[in-house]
């Protein structure tokens, strides 16, 4: 052992220290992802696809029968829904008609909100408990480029394009103890921000800092993306507020936001790789 | 003493049996969560590894499966898993060695200590980067190794056989 160390321990950890160093180097100086890492996301792409493949269809096959008799109340409650989104969208319509023309009235530019969206979909979900990402099969070979934002089908925020191979991409979703995204409190106009947290990452919630003194918060209020310094588009939902905290020391408060869409769940998502607003 | 064709035999069948064990565990496992976690495999097999082989092998082996798992899977750091598996491998070949006698129990011995590695430098960056807080990341630490130090009840057999095979 001692002979083995004297002889080979040094160049063992040389040999761990030269490709750890590597790895960091090539990832902090490559606005997509290293060489290393595309080929080794393009080989394994097939294989995380096959697994996902497989582990929806047995999820699904376990939830087929048990789910029977909370998806004919959920049908129920979804009907109701509908009705009353269709008034909504029946008094939206003359809404818009009737902005519209006040907005030509006072010469403003019409508002509109362009997406170039690409479907994709998840390749795989965190392989690890440290971290929450998505690996989706879209990659630069689709358009696809680091700091896009993914939204699932309803429109929801789920996360941010951190890495980008060829026919792959991994998404750092909004409960990751690394994202902060510029938000706002939408029935106030408030400008907060919304942060991951360790602890709140394995219950899939996120934590809202920096809350406004003069409009306090209500459990349900609606959290949207700010668009401030043009990174994301603005008024995406990024989620619900469930509750109102205080910090350790009780001297700051911070609420604590549900993600609007569940992210194990997801099969098809869409990335917004360029967009253009006014409003 | 092993010829280099039968080295060459005996690591192609170690590498084989990981990614096998790695295929199955991704097909049946991955998405399972037992006490608010997922199991994590790449740990087991660096520890039993570690118990099993010599010293030089089994870092050898380490480095493999820490730069293939920087590779594949999103770190808290960029090299994280080289690094932990490398010095965990180190740390575990001296203790089954000298210390622990091999088994079931010096594999289980030596897991723990190669989740130890990994999660105290998960827990090292989270805290330089986002401030996270100790307590979460201590109880995250414990549930992860408790849960996942199950699959070593099929990683400890198999790669025992496989180990056996090559050596007797």
């Amino acid at each position: 052992m001692k002979d083995f160390f004297s002889k080979f321990g040094i160049w063992i950890l040389a040999a761990a220290a030269l490709i750890a160093v590597l790895l960091s180097v090539l990832s902090y100086f490559t606005s997509t992802s290293t060489a290393l890492h595309n080929a080794a996301g393009i080989v394994t792409s097939p294989f995380r696809s096959a697994s996902e493949t497989v582990s929806r269809w047995i999820e699904d096959k376990k939830h087929y029968y048990k789910e029977y008799n909370d998806l004919l109340e959920e049908n129920a409650a979804l009907r109701e829904e509908v009705a009353e989104l269709r008034a909504n969208a029946r008094q939206a319509d003359r809404d818009r008609e009737e902005n519209k023309l006040l907005r030509e009235l006072i010469d403003l530019r019409e508002q509109r909100r362009d997406f170039e969206m690409e479907s994709a979909m998840v390749l795989e979900r965190s392989a690890n408990n440290w971290t929450r990402t998505l690996t989706l099969n879209q990659g630069t070979s689709h358009g696809v480029a680091v700091k896009n934002v993914v939204v699932s089908s309803e429109g929801y925020m789920i996360g941010v394009v951190i890495e980008v191979g060829l026919n792959w991409c991994t998404v750092q979703t909004i409960v990751d103890t690394d994202t902060e995204i510029g938000a706002l409190l939408f029935r106030t106009g408030d400008v907060v921000i919304a942060e991951g947290d360790f602890a709140l990452m394995r219950e899939n919630k996120l934590k809202l800092s920096f809350l406004p003194t003069e409009a306090p918060l209500l459990v349900g209020d609606y959290i949207v993306t700010s668009g401030l310094g043009g990174y994301y588009p603005s008024n995406i939902v990024i989620g619900t507020v469930e509750s109102v905290e205080s910090d350790d020391d009780g001297l700051a408060q911070y609420a604590v936001l549900a993600p609007m869409c569940d992210f194990d769940s997801q099969t098809e998502v869409f990335i917004i790789k360029s967009f253009d607003i006014v409003e | 003493m092993l010829t280099r064709r039968d080295y060459i035999i005996k690591w192609g069948s170690y590498g084989a049996v990981s990614l096998l064990l790695t295929l199955l565990f991704s097909l049946t496992l991955r998405d399972l969560r037992v006490l608010g976690v997922t199991m994590f495999l790449p740990p087991l097999l660096v520890g039993v590894v570690a118990s099993l082989e010599d010293t030089k092998s089994a870092v050898i082996y380490a480095i493999v499966v820490g730069v293939l798992c920087d590779l594949t899977i999103a770190g808290t750091f960029p090299c994280v898993y080289t690094l932990a598996f490398t010095a965990a491998s180190l740390c575990c070949s001296i203790l089954a060695k000298s210390v622990l006698q091999p088994g079931f129990l010096c594999s289980l011995a030596l897991t723990t200590l190669t989740f130890v590695f990994v999660d105290v430098l998960n827990m090292l960056a989270l805290r330089l980067k986002c401030h996270a807080e100790a307590g979460p990341m201590l109880l995250m630490m414990l549930c992860e190794t408790a849960v996942s130090c199950i699959l070593l009840v099929v990683c400890h057999p198999v790669l025992l056989h496989l180990h056996r095979k090559f050596t007797i």
